[in-house]
């Protein structure tokens, strides 16, 4: 009998935890729970998603109570009536092949209505945003602004952003669980999502993943969304465009290194303001990452202090970073394979999502990425540092401490 | 009644077959015994795949934790999904395929003995082939469903994906091969009497699932050998930098992979059907609906494939046709879980350890059931796909329902098989854990797939909402270790010290409970003649069957031929001594497989540039097993 109750109490038990678990899920507990408006695209998921929840718990509850119903009533028991021995009833089998046929089609048309909305071509208007995905970072481009960045992506509220999806290499799939559900990016091929965030919502900051397995370091293919206000995107969009506000002293070197050192403004160009991008300090807790640094992986923090960014220069080309990433501003480095680094001080992580953007993590990236993230393409630039992919160590060509911690200073000079 | 001493699952067949020990399992060509090593090959294979979860959900306890490196993960996940799709489930439904088709249908073997053989040497030699990598840490990482160009030499240049590829070849080889002996068997070798609409509906299913299998295996064979030249002859068929479309793999991969989901679901369905009207002393309800909605889900199963693929981009009207095609896979299957329920409504239920698992199918696959609904709706699996929430619904599915359709079977069949009852206090331990530690684990996995956590990530970082329930589903994943360490605890103390179990322990219906347990080699000294659905109740409890059509009116109670005092007065008697005609044993089965999987690991020794090692190795196991072949085809079969 105590068998009969706990089978009893089971589907109840449940329920109630079904109930429990969803008032909650809106929240900010659950930073990247799907069951939200923010977005038209997601606004009519969430209306086709109640709708399936609504019949599945109805089936759900119908067929487990009437499967805990029967077990009880039928229970052999002594003195109990004899099995009647029924064979099948055309009646009844006709009314449970009827019945789910009419619950799939309420479900059928407004799904099939869903699909030609959300795959409609998106509204004119929509500012246009590229992705393409690498093993394991995001490229996105706003071809009509003349931006190019990294893992970081920034779209105004209230306008429809068209996302142009594309990948370099394997299989990756775009998915910002909050603005709605997700593409495949697929090799020679190109998929469009696009959304609108609702005007009412305020200035924040999104979680994204690549939610196909892409290889060693799928768990890390992150980047940030940030819905911004239109003043707000506008003055990041123009900023953006322009080349970093750090660029690599000219023949009058001395000069610029002497008012470097200084600790003033470094750039020989004049000043100029840093256009908008989202507060550090207003990040919500979801969006900083917390991945722990690898046991062994060291470096000497104290050297932060004393990077150059002049001397930085030097070293990112003579380290080869130039081999694979970009700065605008920055005629030595132009190479598209890694990450555009032009405005990399306005972003606040690093490694596609995997570490916030700072002095020590980014030391520690430099020294040896393939430690900080496995399978990283990036090779490991410190001196004497073992490399786990090539099963090498780094000897000729690899930056000391220092060199990395100048390294640092002209990266984080790139506002 | 004279009991006979019910001897160990060995020395049962040592009376009849006259050889003893390993080389007569070696040698065997019975189905009994190859069903027997079928089981417990396939219940190794559970365990290592069960270790390979537990590992997985112990790096997932807790946000960013250290346990496993993220290479040792991947390849883990990926073993799991391979190890549990084609080395634990599908052979636990072939170990019953082997024992119960002949018995259902009263025959004496299957149609092919030494082809039924070389179909377990295969699967065994391809399960070593695949898992032994683990060992040395190169085990296949590219997923169960291998993406191409992820598998693909420019993106997994090491032999891991490999021994992937060669391994699922060769399983399929000894899938395909099963398929047609028993399709073969089970249309040619009928007792008398035994129409199509008369078989138990165990048999139905697994004629259903013979079916798909050889319709759903070519496709993969095909994606697996483009990708094989790919790997080792330099083809271009996923090689992206010669425009390849990725989504031929996925559309090959995924045609093979939804009818396999039936393959793996539909003989745990029969499984139950077996169980459930036995323990509610009732037939089952709706037998022609319940073979036709069987046909009718094997049958959809190969229209829904791009349902796996609503994320790819393939427009808005084939996403529509798919997903309007999966919603009809709901009806046959909802009829399915209905007729069960009508199967025990006025019944006499009896709480044995085998019907609380068959229980348990219906009501934990209609959960699986309902979320896979919830994503054959195209903009609602948007949000779904990729995500916890569809481990969450395959885990309903697969375990809920195929596994623990599986261990109804056993519990249920046990007693045939070795002479022995299986302990019910142990089992009714087995049974709750079971049942509470799988919804620990996967239940909350629906939420956290819901709240944003994606598949496949071998860590995930702190404050994202996902704690507790990743806690939550690991401390169901060790209740499920308790279990089944519990499980096979009485598995291996019920063979010795179970009680005797007789040959029809349970009430059974059908021919395989009229025969002595374990079953004698040549299965039934007279092949008995079948005049409806239910032979052993004719003859037992008539009254079962009064409702139903028979052959004609005054054959209520069956010619007896095949009745339970016949056996006695066999006395387990030898088919020599009965004069019945056997298969010889024989190793040419064991030598053409064995020679077979040398054959394909010559490829291997390309991957490092030993070609000449490459060519002896490809070129001499091909010559033993076609001279091996030659041997066999010539050799007399009994």
């Amino acid at each position: 009998m105590s068998m009969l109750r706990l089978r009893q109490a089971a589907p109840a038990l449940l329920a109630v935890a079904v109930l429990l678990v969803l008032t909650a899920c809106g929240g900010t507990e659950y930073p990247n729970s799907t069951f939200n408006r923010h977005t038209d695209l997601n606004t009519s998921i969430d209306l086709l998603w109640n709708k399936l929840l609504f019949w599945g718990t109805i089936v759900f509850v119908v067929v487990e109570a009437a499967l805990i119903f029967t077990i009880i009533k039928f229970r052999k028991r002594p003195g109990g009536p004899a099995a009647k021995q029924i064979h099948g009833n055309a009646a009844l089998e006709i009314t449970w092949t009827a019945i789910p046929a009419v619950i799939l089609v309420l479900i059928a048309v407004p799904t099939v209505k869903t699909i030609f909305e959300t795959q409609a071509p998106a509204p004119a208007g929509a500012l246009e945003i590229e992705v393409i995905g690498h093993q394991w970072w995001w490229e996105f481009r706003y071809p009509e602004l003349g931006i190019v960045t990294a893992n970081e992506v920034y779209v105004p509220v209230g306008r429809t952003a068209s996302f142009k999806l594309q990948t370099k290499d394997v299989l990756h799939s775009f998915w910002i669980p909050q603005m709605g559900g997700k593409r495949d990016l697929i090799t020679n091929k190109t998929n469009y999502m696009w959304f609108t965030p609702s005007d009412t919502m305020g200035t924040a900051a999104w979680n994204g993943f690549c939610a196909e397995y892409c290889g060693a370091s799928h768990a890390n293919m992150k980047f940030r969304l940030y819905t911004v206000q239109p003043d707000e995107f506008a003055s990041w969009a123009a900023h953006q465009a322009t080349p970093a506000m750090f660029t690599a002293p000219g023949p009058g070197a001395a000069a610029a290194t002497t008012v470097a050192s200084t600790g003033t403004a470094a750039e020989p160009a004049p000043a100029r303001e840093v256009g908008y991008f989202f507060p550090k300090d207003q990040q919500p807790p979801h969006v900083i990452p917390q991945t722990p640094i690898p046991a062994g992986l060291e470096f000497d923090d104290a050297l932060l202090a004393q990077g150059d960014p002049v001397r930085g220069t030097q070293a990112f080309m003579m380290g080869g970073c130039i081999g694979c990433h970009a700065i605008a501003g920055n005629p030595m480095a132009v190479s598209i394979i890694g990450p555009n680094l032009t405005h990399f001080a306005t972003r606040h992580t690093l490694a596609a999502g995997l570490y916030p953007n700072d002095g020590p993590h980014l030391a520690r990236w430099i020294k040896n990425s393939r430690r900080m993230k496995p399978g990283s393409i990036m090779n490991t630039i410190g001196l004497n540092e073992y490399d786990p992919i090539l099963k090498r160590t780094v000897t000729v060509g690899g930056l000391t401490d220092q060199q990395i911690a100048d390294v640092v200073a002209y990266l984080q000079a790139l506002k | 009644m004279a009991t006979i001493a019910a001897p160990s699952l060995a020395s049962a067949y040592d009376a009849s077959a006259e050889n003893t020990g390993i080389w007569s399992w070696i040698t065997t060509v019975d189905h009994k015994r190859i069903g027997v090593l079928y089981l417990w090959t396939a219940l190794f294979f559970f365990l290592v795949g069960g270790l390979e979860a537990v590992i997985i959900r112990t790096q997932l306890m807790q946000p960013n934790m250290g346990f496993i490196s993220a290479e040792t993960y991947n390849q883990l996940f990926t073993m799991h999904g391979t190890t549990m799709v084609f080395l634990a489930i599908m052979p636990l439904s072939a170990a019953f395929f082997n024992f119960l088709i002949p018995l259902q249908i009263g025959a004496r073997d299957v149609a092919f003995p030494r082809l039924n053989a070389f179909s377990y040497w295969v699967y065994l030699l391809g399960g070593i082939f695949i898992t032994v990598p683990i060992l040395f840490k190169v085990a296949p990482d590219g997923g169960w469903f291998g993406y191409a160009p992820l598998t693909t030499v420019q993106f997994s240049s090491g032999p891991n994906i490999d021994f992937w590829v060669i391994g699922l070849q060769i399983l399929g080889i000894s899938s395909l091969a099963a398929a047609f002996n028993f399709i073969t068997t089970i249309i040619n070798m009928r007792a008398p009497g035994m129409s199509l609409m008369r078989m138990p509906m165990f048999t139905w299913m697994s004629f259903v699932v013979q079916f798909l299998v050889i319709l759903a295996f070519p496709p993969i064979t095909i994606a697996l050998f483009f990708l094989l030249m790919d790997r080792f002859f330099g083809t271009t068929f996923y090689a992206i930098a010669a425009g390849a479309d990725p989504l031929l793999w996925q559309h090959l991969f995924w045609v093979f992979g939804h009818p396999e989901v039936y393959i793996l679901i539909l003989p745990a369905f029969g499984l139950v059907s077996e169980v459930l009207p036995t323990f509610s002393k009732k037939p089952l309800f709706g037998y022609n609906v319940m073979v036709y909605s069987g046909i009718m889900i094997g049958f959809l199963g190969f229209g829904v494939w791009a349902h796996h693929m609503f994320a790819v981009g393939m427009g808005a009207v084939a996403d529509s046709i798919f997903s309007l095609m999966t919603m009809l896979i709901a009806i046959p299957t909802g009829v399915k879980i209905f007729n069960w329920i009508a199967t025990m409504w006025s019944g006499e239920i009896r709480f044995t350890v085998a019907m609380k698992f068959a229980i348990a199918l219906i009501g934990m696959f209609t959960i699986g059931g309902i979320s896979g609904v919830m994503h054959s709706s195209p903009p609602a699996d948007l949000q779904q796909t990729d995500t916890y929430f569809i481990v969450a619904h395959f885990h309903y599915v697969l375990f809920g329902g195929s596994i623990m359709g599986i261990f109804a079977g056993i519990y249920f069949y046990f007693p045939k098989i070795t002479g022995r009852m299986m302990s019910e206090r142990i089992g009714n331990w087995h049974f709750w854990l079971n049942l509470i530690g799988f919804n620990l684990a996967f239940f909350p996995m629906h939420f956290s797939g819901m709240l944003g956590m994606p598949r496949r990530i071998y860590t995930y970082d702190a404050g994202q909402g996902w704690d507790l329930f990743n806690m939550i589903a690991t401390i169901g994943t060790y209740l499920l270790v308790v279990s089944t360490a519990i499980f096979v605890w009485n598995f291996l103390r019920s063979r010795k010290h179970g009680e005797i179990a007789g040959n029809d322990p349970w009430g059974g219906s059908t021919l395989e409970w009229s025969i002595p347990s374990p079953p004698p080699e040549y299965n039934f000294a007279q092949i008995p003649e079948v005049t409806s659905r239910y032979p052993l109740w004719d003859l037992k409890s008539p009254e079962k069957t009064a409702g139903i059509d028979h052959s004609h009116a005054d054959a209520m109670t069956i010619t007896d031929a095949h009745a339970v005092p016949v056996h006695e007065e066999t006395e387990r008697r030898t088919a020599k001594e009965l004069g019945i005609p056997m298969p010889y044993p024989t190793v040419k089965p064991l030598v053409v497989a064995l020679a077979m999987v040398i054959m394909f690991s010559g490829l291997l020794f390309l991957r490092f540039d030993h070609f000449a090692i490459s060519m002896v190795v490809t070129i001499g196991g091909a010559l033993v097993m076609v001279g091996g072949l030659y041997s066999w085809l010539t050799a007399p079969l009994e």
